[in-house]
């Protein structure tokens, strides 16, 4: 990481929200069309990357990435506990496609912070030191 | 040499046998979930596309033990990949500060 161009930051500034939003439109149209969460959690790793590719600094931690990725996965655990295995789905059938759109969403967040937390830890990784041998 | 060979051997001999029996012993089944899930998904789930209704109702405990094998994957990561402040021991590995970008490749050793 020598030198860091500027045509990459600045390319990489323009797609920044168009990456978001193609997260977001896979995980929303999961039910509808092909994709879903975890398609939709790994284009939201992918700003993890870009953002690793411009400025490649370790300000984030990666606890508390893999903090919230274990709050959603205990989501993803939980509601199909209490909404779909409980039978209130089959009878409140009005409620699958909010449902449906729930859980994508929950499995897409935590994919994509699973996935960041992986990208920080092989980002900033420096194979030197006591404690690491193969 | 003879033990390397031989013990490819039977892993090969091994291999074919299993595979050759248990495609020529296979069992038909009747394709009821098949044809079941193919015409009341959109009924049951609400959902446009018959993958998303098995990944997020039929099938909802294969969703929750893939999202739980990242969660494993990622602890095991963490465990045996630990991240550049934790070697210097004491100091924690958030900042700029003890990260060293001048370099490309890490020093060896």
């Amino acid at each position: 990481m020598a030198e860091r161009s500027l045509i990459t930051q600045m390319i990489v500034g323009l797609l920044y929200p168009f990456m978001l939003l193609l997260g977001f439109y896979l995980i929303l149209n999961g039910h509808y069309t092909p994709g879903g969460g975890f398609q939709g959690g790994s284009t939201f790793a992918m700003l993890f990357v870009a953002r690793y590719v411009v400025f490649p600094v370790a300000d984030m931690s990666s606890e508390h990435l893999h903090l919230l990725q274990r709050l959603f996965l205990a989501l993803i655990l939980v509601v199909p506990i209490l909404v779909l295995f409980s039978g209130f789905l089959a009878g409140a059938s009005e409620y699958s496609g909010m449902y449906l759109t729930l859980m994508d969403l929950f499995i897409g967040v935590q994919v994509g912070f699973g996935l960041g937390v992986a990208v920080f830890r092989f980002a900033f990784f420096k194979g030197i030191g006591p404690s690491w041998r193969f | 040499m003879i033990r390397m060979a031989s013990a490819a051997l039977f892993v090969l001999v091994v291999f074919v046998g299993v595979t050759v029996l248990t495609t020529r012993y296979q069992e038909k089944l009747e394709p009821t979930m098949y044809e079941y899930m193919v015409e009341n998904f959109q009924r049951d789930t609400a959902a446009h596309n018959a993958v998303a209704a098995i990944l997020l109702n039929y099938r909802m405990y294969d969703t929750m033990f893939e999202a739980l094998i990242l969660l494993t994957a990622i602890i095991g990561m963490k465990q045996f990949l630990p991240s550049a402040g934790e070697f210097t021991g004491g100091k924690s590995g958030r900042g700029a500060d003890t990260t060293d970008w001048s370099g490309d490749s890490p020093k060896q050793g």
